[in-house]
């Protein structure tokens, strides 16, 4: 088997209060493989990908390794460290205005990482911006690599910020919840384009997501999260098998995801005694 | 079956600052065209539309937090029919207690000093009913959050259980009439199960009439009886939900139906 893109072992994060928000986490990603990251809220999903990406927030503490490309981030000091992660890390945010700076046209917001991290001349770095864009479906790519961010509609940002990750052919890609901020139909344009451009370019991504219809159809892996601790990492044709493989809490996440092809399905939150028991489990 | 509400020709405008001149009025955006619709009694509307079609729109003006600029509103709910399009917020005032809103964060607009009890007390006093402590905690024993949560404060909950005190606000004034507007939107599925399953019995039980506003059909599929598909400021399709997801006529409802990802993974849905 190669060497994984990405290897976190023993990783904890730390509240200014000692509380743990991720807890002895360990994770191996594989070349080109989609992994999703899911859990519900306060699991520790985005701080997860927030720890790869090195851009945790202000007063917490980190322990534990993380490896990106046989290279363990930890061990380097800071300005090496932000040059490797910037180098072989792209992110895919959540929310697709904040993440573009509203006083700089698209052109030159995509080309700067590309000359920076490559050395590329401004020309070469602008056709291949053109080149993504047109990748990312968007007609009129002349016209929004002039634009400016507040020009352009949601979904069409979150296009450009997909192209701008893929821009810099990183080795791995953090999507943390890159639909969430949109519209429902645009949602599956958006995911069919990041799944497209994964497979042609065989990049590694970490999909983090709270939607399990969405783990179903982008993710071949899938680990769980609950309380900032590994539930499982479970292959998602085996998770959604339904023949009891996977963790309970796990199976009892897909059973409260509304299930629109059938009539006769009640809501089901995840029953308490499942909680429960997997909070024992945890503690042990 | 006879309709709670019944909407005319129901066309809504905002000013449109945008497209404004330096001189002369504010032109205006026509976000409802002409819709005409029944919210039959005790039954639950789902209103499902893209971002822009106009749903929140509808909504605002069936509890008339807008004003329309044509059309008719007719609220069966007292002795005789009236219709609430025209009345100015004096008129409106008595009906109001039937017309409750849930939205998608309820404490947002809420006082954060408050307790959660009096939270719940506020609007019972408006209306001059019994507003004390005790009534506030039946309330929440409704949403079975029970007397324990009367004290706390709206940041010391939980989204989920948030929502249930934004439910337990509404039904304490014993309304005949519910607008939910994307109200599980932001909750996780588990906490989103917990409260839809408590507004259906809820419903039920009270034989609630209920328009419920969201852009998420496998939620519709379940909660709701019927359903009215907005495009555009206009109905493209309405009708029983089991009959609209067995045979969507209308190609915004197919577009909408088919952006729900699968449950169980398959190749061709990517693709």
């Amino acid at each position: 088997m190669s060497a994984p893109v990405l290897e976190i072992s023993n990783l904890s994060v730390r509240l200014p209060n000692d509380l743990k928000v991720l807890n002895t986490v360990d994770l191996r990603v594989e070349p080109g493989e989609v992994r999703a990251l899911v859990g519900e809220s306060g699991a520790g999903k985005s701080m997860l990908g927030k720890a790869v990406l090195g851009i945790l927030p202000a007063g917490l503490r980190q322990t534990g390794r993380i490896t990106v490309l046989g290279q363990a981030l930890d061990q380097l000091p800071a300005s090496v460290r932000r040059r490797e992660v910037a180098r072989h890390v792209s992110l895919i945010p959540q929310d697709p205005l904040t993440a573009l700076n509203p006083v700089r046209p698209i052109a030159a917001q995509m080309t700067d990482a590309m000359v920076r991290i490559h050395g590329w001349p401004r020309r070469k770095a602008l056709a291949r911006a053109a080149d993504l864009l047109e990748q990312v479906h968007i007609r009129d790519v002349a016209r929004v690599l002039k634009s400016y961010p507040h020009e352009l509609s949601g979904g069409m940002r979150q296009r450009v910020l997909i192209a701008a990750a893929f821009a810099t052919e990183p080795k791995l890609i953090v999507a943390d919840e890159p639909t969430t901020a949109l519209d429902a139909t645009v949602q599956r344009e958006i995911l069919r384009i990041i799944r497209g451009l994964q497979q042609e370019t065989g990049t590694t991504v970490l999909f983090v997501t709270h939607d399990m219809g969405v783990v179903a159809q982008i993710s071949q892996r899938v680990t769980v999260l609950f309380g900032g601790r590994v539930v499982e990492h479970i292959d998602t044709e085996a998770l959604f098998a339904g023949a009891g493989q996977g963790h309970a809490y796990s199976r009892a996440l897909i059973r409260a995801t509304p299930d629109w092809t059938r009539s006769d399905a009640p809501f089901a939150p995840v029953p308490p005694e499942v909680i429960a028991d997997l909070m024992q489990e945890q503690t042990r | 079956m006879t309709a709670l509400i019944s909407v005319r020709d129901l066309t809504v405008s905002y000013p449109d600052h945008g497209a404004r001149r330096l001189f002369g009025p504010v032109p205006r955006k026509t976000i409802l065209h002409g819709v005409t619709l029944e919210l039959p009694k005790g039954r639950i509307t789902g209103i499902v539309g893209e971002s822009g079609s106009g749903k929140s729109t509808l909504g605002r003006a069936l509890v008339r937090l807008v004003r329309p600029d044509a059309g008719q509103i007719i609220w069966a709910g007292g002795d005789r029919p009236v219709d609430l399009a025209p009345l100015d917020e004096a008129q409106l005032k008595p009906l109001r207690q039937d017309l409750q809103m849930i939205f998608q964060d309820p404490m947002s607009s809420l006082n954060p000093r408050q307790k959660i009890w009096q939270l719940i007390a506020w609007p019972l006093r408006r209306y001059g009913l019994d507003a004390s402590r005790a009534a506030a905690c039946a309330a929440l024993e409704r949403v079975h959050l029970g007397a324990a949560f009367a004290d706390r404060f709206a940041h010391q909950l939980s989204g989920g259980q948030r929502q249930r005190v934004g439910i337990a606000r509404a039904i304490a004034l014993n309304p005949q009439f519910i607008l939910a507007d994307e109200i599980v939107s932001g909750l996780d599925v588990s906490s989103q199960a917990t409260v839809l399953t408590l507004l259906q019995d809820l419903a039920r039980d009270m034989n609630l009439t209920v328009a419920f506003i969201s852009h998420d059909l496998s939620v519709i599929r379940h909660l709701c009886d019927d359903l009215i598909v907005l495009n555009h400021g206009r109905i493209v399709e309405s009708g029983p939900v089991a009959q609209i997801f067995d045979a969507p006529s209308a190609a915004e409802t197919r577009k909408l139906i088919a952006a729900v990802p699968l449950p169980k993974p398959d190749a061709e849905w990517l693709t």
